[in-house]
């Protein structure tokens, strides 16, 4: 893949965004312009890394500064930027919400009110492109952790979201799945990725990264630099 | 014990679902208000039996559910011989085990979102008392989908307390639970609004 083969991404604008949390301060003033396809967000346990993706998803709203993701603004929840911005969390099991493989990708799209062959036609070929295919009048439960993320993916892409925002999306899954759901969000350069991950390989891959610490945003720069900076600042 | 939609061509499940609804609720409850006595048991689970093979799905299907309802049909039957003589105790569990086994074949020829649009739909008329359909027929989804895991929690709370030694107290696990299910919760309904159903 040639970097300037990307379709020119949005942008992701925070100008003094601050978020609390009940007393806590989880997100301190924190400013940056981000307009490459593959942002990483690296930090410590408590840093403020998840607060940031979810103000990013429109999960939680700034309680000073504001947010704009590709110009839309995320307080507004409206469809048009739930259309746009896909979400991943890291527990496999809270993100399925039907009771079979295939109902549960469906599910993405019934806000959609696609007609109902265009809607099991785009299923069919999302279960396929994640290798779910045969799985699909499973119990959803019934799947590995592996298989759950993968749904879960599925289930965010099958929107072809603009922007995806995973928080750790590895974090519950052995080596070889850790890679396959890596392979699926860096592979496809025509969205822009926010990437919250403790696996500096994973970080390294992508465009640029970001530094969280006690929540601010201490740097941001090309990858190699900043996980340098944070590894030193792990060593003593 | 769940019933869960099976694949499939048959007539069953290429009827529209609403009306294959209603008709399965008139049959359900028909054989759930057959008298007591043992030659309505008969003809109770005799409905089933028929019911099974006209739709394609065979004494297999019918077997394997039955195996599902062991528990409940242990359970029906015993707690009626205490309080009842033989005849109403065997009949009453015959038109319950006849009445689920007949339910079942919505389940097991209707996808859950089939059914809930029909659900949707049937309910249409409440909207008009400020109930909105689609938010009810989603609150019985994500129950059916939520089941599993809260049984898996509840699972590994009762390891966790077995490896530390700790006894069966109902004290020591309600609250763990209640813990567990209120973040799964919160998680849940993270995924909702991320997934433009919030
Ligand atoms: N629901 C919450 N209520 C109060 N404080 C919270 C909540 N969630 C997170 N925090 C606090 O906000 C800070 C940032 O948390 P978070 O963004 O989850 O960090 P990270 O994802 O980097 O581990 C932490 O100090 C954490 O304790
Ligand atoms: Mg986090």
């Amino acid at each position: 893949m040639t970097p300037g083969a990307a379709a020119s991404p949005g942008i992701l604008t925070l100008t003094h965004a601050s978020v609390h949390l009940g007393d806590q301060l989880a997100l301190d003033d924190v400013s940056v312009n981000l307009d490459q396809p593959r942002i990483a967000v690296i930090g410590s346990n408590g840093s403020g890394k998840s607060t940031f993706a979810r103000l990013l998803g429109g999960l939680v709203t700034a309680s000073a500064g504001t947010v704009s993701v590709h110009g839309l603004d995320p307080t507004r929840q409206s469809t048009e930027f739930r259309r746009a911005v896909g979400f991943i969390f890291s527990n496999p099991d809270a993100q399925i919400i039907m009771p079979t493989v295939a109902e549960d990708a469906a599910f993405s799209l019934r806000a959609d009110r696609l007609r109902k062959a265009e809607s099991a036609a785009r299923v069919t070929a999302a279960l396929e492109r994640f290798g779910l295919a045969d799985l699909a009048d499973r119990p959803a439960h019934d799947l590995s952790g592996g298989q759950k993320q993968l749904l879960a993916l599925c289930g965010a892409l099958i929107r072809e979201p603009r922007l995806v925002i995973a928080d750790e999306p590895t974090a519950y899954l052995d080596a070889r799945n850790s890679r396959l759901i890596a392979d699926h969000l860096l592979g496809d350069a025509s969205r822009q990725l926010v990437l919250v991950t403790h696996d500096l390989a994973l970080a390294a891959c992508c465009d640029v990264a970001v530094l969280f610490e006690g929540g601010r945003m201490i740097a941001s720069g090309h990858p190699t630099e900043i996980i340098g900076r944070y590894e030193s600042s792990l060593a003593c | 014990m769940l019933t869960l939609y099976r694949p499939g061509t048959g007539w069953l499940h290429r009827a529209p679902a609403g009306a294959k609804a209603l008709v399965i609720l008139a049959a359900v409850l028909t054989v759930s208000l057959l008298p007591s006595t043992y030659p309505f048991a008969a003809i109770a689970l005799g409905s089933a039996l028929v019911a099974y093979l006209v739709t394609g799905f065979g004494v297999a299907v019918l077997a394997r559910q039955l195996v599902g309802l062991r528990w409940v049909i242990l359970i029906t039957l015993g707690a009626q011989l205490i309080f009842l003589p033989t005849e109403p105790a065997v009949a009453n569990t015959s038109r319950v085990v006849g009445a689920v086994l007949i339910a079942s074949l919505l389940v097991l020829s209707t996808r859950v979102v089939d059914l809930l649009d029909a659900f949707e739909r049937g309910l249409g008329p409440l909207r008009r008392v400020g109930i909105d359909p689609a938010r009810v027929s989603l609150v019985l989804a994500i129950t059916m989908t939520t089941i599993p895991v809260l049984t898996r929690v509840a699972t590994s709370i009762r390891e966790a307390q077995r490896a530390r030694g700790a006894g069966r107290g109902i004290r020591s696990f309600i609250i763990p639970f209640l813990v567990l299910s209120l973040k799964h919760a919160d998680d849940l309904g993270d995924a909702l609004t991320a997934r433009g159903a919030a």
